[in-house]
């Protein structure tokens, strides 16, 4: 299974995605996000990672599908998230099942309800779920708690959880992060900021990115369409204009009803949305960038900084997909110093602390010529770049690298340089306020040798200088 | 005490000006003499080359000038003390003396030249404040020099009271000549030519006060010239290599240099090159060497010059060029230790 490869990235991997799945409920809900990580040592190779938030709480009637069934979820629409549909949640507990053979445990309160624990299974035959306990059980206020009983090594995996957490404060800064081992708090990050991020609206899917897959799944719900009404209904950015000039340039009968489509006809019209080229970009509102302010607040507070940078691209889109770019460039003694500045990646807010060689960003990075900027080998530098887009082209299952897409890559260039410029440019004035003060103090100090030697010539007392050395750089700092 | 021209007096206003001016809240400036080639006339009455009108301002609120402010005030501070206690110094040891009081110069020739600024600024020459070149050149002759510096004044002493001569420093340039048996003033270039004078006893052949020139001759060697020639009333001959820098040597004994132009006294109108000119070298039929790309370009340089326009300098000149070769005053040995003495010098000094 990608990400529980081995018990050091299961452990990381379930605090991950449990963790990810509890900010996407409390973003959902509005809320300030608390979220506690509880990790829980039996014996050398089990632990219980239990992951609490104060969000919307799950519904009952949704709890068994929400956490025990492989792919549940059913959503057309698009929208920035953390999580994919609670897929890694349920990737968690699986393992966790496999592992230990113990349920999963999901203790979860509503607004309107007053809590219920769950213990379940997931039948993987038949992949649903089972669920084999539900008790009254009241929390402390709405939200859920979800425990993952598993194989894995905390102990190796500690750096790797804190780094995680640590990080995802800098893309989440809103939200307040807790660690605690066998009840003993540990760490806790943020929160940095009081403000939540905009809420984003979800989207219909934009023409370019209607995948065979994502066709059929559209098609299920609306198979009683016709093919123009399914169009102009289900995606974005097309009116009847361009339902009439789309249906031209694919040779479809627009009237014929979409559930009748045979496979060649859903994959001819994949093809034809993807490659007709007279849609608008798509809408940027489902995406929700941390923004200049924020992000610089947070990443001065996780790091100690002495200067910082922000800059953005986009929204641009790849394949359908909109995204935004946007990054800090940061200098200081809490950053590494080396060679090229340290990336550090963010996708829809998630730290990618892996596989960074072969990422997009890192060989953007890789591309420009820092030393152009006056960037040094020995200055601490770093660069933090966050994507934000309804759909992360990652590279692998395991969600660690983005894969080399074009568009992104023709943005990340750009904002890479751009940062590089500011920065030079403010070392530049850095360089150049020194400079004046080393200047003051030689002229001061040549100045009152003046009034030095004059007055030992004159044999009287040396008048004294400092209102007139003052009067000097006053004026020069005016002009 | 409030003679201007008396150099301690001239000193003290400095620093009252400067004094002055910071307590009024605004910045001191200076207004020196421009030194540079282009603000050098020649002056009939003095026949000699001096400084035209056009001056430089330092401003000491300028960040570029209040360094080199400090350095001239400070050395001014100096040759002020140098007089209080009635010292000399060398240039050199002004040049180290700075940094104990915390001023920087960046090398001598940056302290010669604020030496140079403060001699033009307030008119003294700077063997005035007590300040010689560190390099002496020597004097030998049938003459009697009496002493006026402190602890020797009244003391006389005979200029061929040693064999090897004796150096010009500061106790001899201000020292009075009293009586002579000789008849001439025979300036030399290098310092073989002076020792074989004085062993062939050319001087009392010639009854001539030998002086070694050693090159660009100091100016305290320039200023006791000057003194044998008015004070004793004696001609002055110069002797060099015959090349283009030994002529110039000579020029500038005769009508100045264009870095001395500020300072009065060093110059001898009346003085005459004897050679090596371009005509002895054909002559003479004496050895001689190719000239290299400095020496041209030097000839190139001094016919531009105001000091050659005189159409006896401009034959000299014309005469390097056809050559191209020089030779130096030693050539005349290859007939013989002694031809100079006996025949060179005869022809050209009668």
């Amino acid at each position: 299974m990608a990400g529980f490869g081995n018990p050091t990235l299961a452990v990381y991997s379930t605090v991950r995605e449990l963790v990810e799945n509890s900010l996407d409920a409390c973003d959902d809900s509005g809320r300030l996000p608390v979220v506690t990580v509880d990790i829980t040592t039996k014996d050398s190779d089990a632990v219980s990672v239990t992951v609490s938030d104060n969000g919307t709480g799950v519904p009952y009637e949704h709890v068994a599908e929400a956490f025990g069934r492989v792919l549940f979820g059913n959503k057309y629409s698009a929208r920035q998230r953390r999580g994919t549909f609670g897929l890694g949640a349920t990737m968690a507990a699986l393992y966790g099942q496999v592992t230990t053979d113990c349920p999963l445990e999901v203790h979860t309160q509503t607004e309107e309800s007053t809590g219920k624990a769950y213990r379940l299974f997931i039948d993987i035959e038949h992949n649903v779920p089972v669920v084999e306990t539900v008790a009254d059980l009241g929390r402390e206020g709405p939200g859920t708690s979800v425990t993952v009983h598993l194989k894995g090594d905390f102990k190796r995996a500690q750096d790797r959880v804190l780094e995680y957490l640590r990080m995802t404060s800098v893309a989440s800064p809103h939200a307040r992060l807790l660690l605690r081992v066998n009840a003993v708090p540990q760490a806790e990050f943020g929160p940095w900021t009081d403000t939540p991020p905009r809420p984003t609206t979800a989207s219909k899917p934009h023409p370019r990115g209607a995948d065979v897959e994502l066709l059929k799944r559209m098609i299920s719900g609306n198979s009683e369409k016709r093919l123009k009404d399914f169009l102009t209904g289900s995606f974005q950015q097309i009116g009847d204009r361009t339902a009439s000039r789309l249906l031209k340039y694919m040779c479809l009968d627009p009237r014929k009803s979409v559930g009748s489509f045979t496979r060649e006809e859903v994959s001819l019209l994949s093809a034809a949305l993807r490659s007709f080229d007279g849609f608008d970009r798509p809408e940027a509102d489902c995406l929700s960038p941390l923004g200049k302010e924020v992000f610089l607040t947070s990443v001065g507070a996780t790091f100690e900084v002495s200067f910082s940078t922000y800059s953005r691209r986009g929204p641009s889109d790849w394949d359908g997909n909109p995204f935004i770019i946007e990054g800090v460039l940061a200098i200081g003694t809490g950053l590494p110093p080396s060679e090229v500045p340290t990336l550090y990646r963010f996708a829809n807010r998630v730290p990618l602390l892996y596989d960074s060689s072969e990422d997009v960003f890192m060989k953007s990075l890789k591309k420009i010529d820092w030393t152009r900027y006056g960037l040094t080998a020995s200055q601490p530098v770093s660069v933090f770049i966050h994507l934000c887009s309804t759909r992360v082209p990652y590279r692998a299952a395991g969600k660690q690298s983005i894969a080399p897409i074009p568009e992104i890559e023709a943005e990340a260039l750009p904002l890479f340089r751009e940062m590089g410029r500011a920065f030079s440019k403010s070392a530049e004035k850095i360089a150049r306020s020194a400079h004046d003060i080393k200047k003051l103090r030689e002229f001061a100090k040549s100045f009152r040798m003046v009034a030095g030697f004059g007055a030992a010539l004159a044999e009287s007392e040396p008048p004294s200088t400092d209102h007139l050395v003052a009067s000097l750089f006053e004026v020069n700092d005016n002009v | 005490m409030s003679d201007a021209t008396d150099p301690q007096n001239a000193l003290t206003l400095l620093g009252r000006r400067v004094v002055q001016s910071i307590i009024e809240g605004s910045f001191p400036t200076l207004e020196i003499p421009d030194r540079s080639t282009e603000n050098i006339v020649f002056d009939p009455d003095q026949r000699q080359f001096v400084l035209g009108g056009s001056r430089v301002v330092r401003n000491s609120s300028n960040i570029r000038h209040v360094k080199s402010f400090a350095q001239l005030l400070w050395t001014a501070y100096f040759a002020k003390e140098l007089l209080k206690a009635s010292r000399t110094s060398s240039l050199r040891d002004l040049y180290y003396s700075s940094e104990a009081f915390g001023v920087k110069f960046t090398d001598q020739s940056e302290s010669d030249r604020v030496v140079t600024d403060l001699e033009s600024l307030i008119g003294l020459a700077r063997e005035d404040f007590g300040v010689f070149p560190e390099e002496h050149s020597s004097v030998y002759g049938q003459v009697t020099m009496r002493y006026t510096v402190p602890g020797y004044d009244g003391r006389e002493v005979e200029l061929t009271v040693s064999p090897d001569g004796l150096p010009i420093g500061p106790a001899l340039m201000t020292a009075e000549p009293v009586r002579t048996g000789a008849e001439i003033v025979l300036a030399v270039e290098s310092g073989g030519m002076f020792g074989r004078l004085i062993e062939t006893r050319a001087w009392e052949r010639f009854k001539a006060i030998l002086v070694q020139l050693g090159g660009q001759p100091p100016r305290s060697t320039r200023r006791l010239l000057r003194r044998f020639h008015e004070v004793l009333g004696l001609p002055v001959y110069i002797f060099t290599d015959g090349d283009p820098w030994g002529m110039h040597i000579a020029q500038v004994i005769i009508t100045g240099s264009a870095n001395a132009a500020h300072v009065r006294g060093l110059t001898v109108p009346d003085a005459k090159w004897i050679g090596v000119t371009p005509a002895d070298i054909n002559n003479y039929s004496l050895p001689t060497e190719q000239m290299n790309d400095a020496d041209l370009k030097r000839l190139d340089e001094l016919t531009q010059d105001l000091r050659y326009t005189g159409s006896i300098w401009q034959e000299h000149i014309r005469g390097f060029r056809e050559l191209r070769r020089k030779a130096e005053q030693q050539a005349f040995s290859r007939y013989g230790m002694d031809y100079v003495v006996d025949t060179y010098l005869p022809d050209k000094l009668h």
